[in-house]
């Protein structure tokens, strides 16, 4: 089975994992601070490593190329984004998911298929909307 | 020009100053409102506080259709984000990502940054050169470390010492740019003969620089010990060209020796 890797243990990243773990997935969680790593759930059966993920060779040695999927979910948007790119155009990782907090962000990546951005903003920015206003949700 | 130049502290200063002139635009955009302050009032600029990876600072700096977009900004991811932005969303005609981890080079040109510098890179060079006095090589990578120049100090029991270099064999992947004998460049031709203490500077790829190296050191067979003790005397003249013959070599210390005696 493709491992799935989760860059970044934010309180997003962290559940995630948490999440795939409890489907069953083999989890790899990268993370530079070991302490973040105290959100993962007690039974949390994955892997986390300490690393630096603005480096990629050791992305690399963690076995990133061979990810299945890989959630990119550093605090930092500019660092997701060239990890969204690198896991796409030199790693060839089918799926991605990255989380920008800045939605201009998204046009640095649109041209790329296997990318999936999601925005935190915009999905709170429409919800409110919705609840205010009205609408399906 | 419109050069527009992202982040930074004491490098933005530097290029700032040598950039600054009549002819060329500049726009200055820092992340640090603290940098921003100091450098407009050491530079004497326009210095818009912001940060240049972001898409509204750039569009309120007008930083569209520059010439030449240089990011400088501390994070290598930064940078690489700034670039794309300039490139793709700002028209930027050339872009120069400044990184800090030499393996980023490559990454970021395969991901499409057209020119990625590293300083750490630049730096180990130029160390590697100047502790490179025992072996007398320095060598300078260029176009992206394609193409590196090569230079040598002639010693007299190498080989290739007063030799024509038509008789020298020089290997064919690399070639020899110029000779500095005396303070004063030659241009190589057939008829040159190589002297004791002549630079030479030679440009070859850089797979190619240990074989040239190994090929340059190479100690002429004979009379080693008899030619270092006479080098002494060899006063640096400007001799005409002349063709050697490989038997004039080991002949003409010993007449210089001769002469000595006899004076």
């Amino acid at each position: 089975m493709k491992r799935t890797y989760v860059i970044g243990c934010g309180k997003l990243g962290a559940s995630i994992a948490n999440e795939c773990s409890r489907r069953g997935l083999e989890v790899i969680v990268i993370d530079s601070n070991p302490s973040s790593f105290a959100l993962l759930d007690e039974d949390f059966s994955g892997d986390p490593k300490v690393a630096d993920a603005s480096n990629l060779d050791t992305l690399r040695a963690l076995g990133l190329e061979n990810a299945g999927e890989v959630y990119v979910t550093t605090g930092n948007d500019n660092l997701s984004l060239f990890l969204a790119h690198a896991s796409s155009t030199l790693f060839h990782i089918p799926y991605i998911y990255v989380r920008f907090d800045d939605p201009a962000l998204g046009i640095l990546v649109q041209s790329e298929s296997t990318i999936k951005p999601v925005y935190p903003f915009q999905l709170t920015r429409d919800r409110l909307n919705r609840m205010k206003f009205g609408g399906n949700d | 020009m419109k050069i527009v130049i992202a982040g930074g502290d004491s490098k933005a200063e530097y290029i700032i100053k040598s950039f600054k002139d009549r002819k060329n635009e500049l726009v200055v955009i820092n992340p640090s409102f603290e940098v921003a302050d100091r450098l407009k009032k050491a530079c004497f600029v326009n210095v818009y506080h912001g940060e240049p990876w972001s898409h509204i600072a750039l569009e309120q700096a007008d930083a569209f259709d520059a010439d030449l977009f240089i990011a400088l900004c501390e994070r290598d991811t930064d940078n690489y984000a700034t670039c794309l932005m300039a490139k793709r969303m700002f028209n930027a005609r050339k872009t120069i990502c400044v990184v800090d981890n030499p393996n980023n080079v490559e990454y970021f040109k395969k991901l499409g940054l057209d020119s990625v510098i590293s300083s750490t890179y630049l730096l180990s060079q130029s160390i590697m050169n100047e502790s490179a006095v025992e072996s007398l090589t320095k060598m300078l990578s260029l176009d992206d470390n394609r193409v590196t120049v090569v230079e040598k100090v002639v010693l007299s029991k190498f080989a290739l010492c007063h030799k024509a270099i038509k008789d020298i064999r020089f290997p064919k992947y690399a070639s020899i740019a110029a000779i500095y004998r005396n303070y004063q460049i030659i241009i190589p031709g057939g008829l040159v003969v190589l002297e004791p203490k002549d630079t030479l500077v030679m440009v070859t790829a850089p797979e190619n620089v240990k074989a040239l190296v190994r090929y340059f050191e190479t100690e002429a067979p004979e009379a080693r010990s008899r030619k270092s003790r006479v080098k002494k005397p060899t006063a640096p003249q400007e001799k005409p060209e002349k063709p050697a013959k490989p038997a004039a070599t080991p002949a003409k210390p010993t007449q210089k020796r001769t002469r000595k005696k006899a004076e």
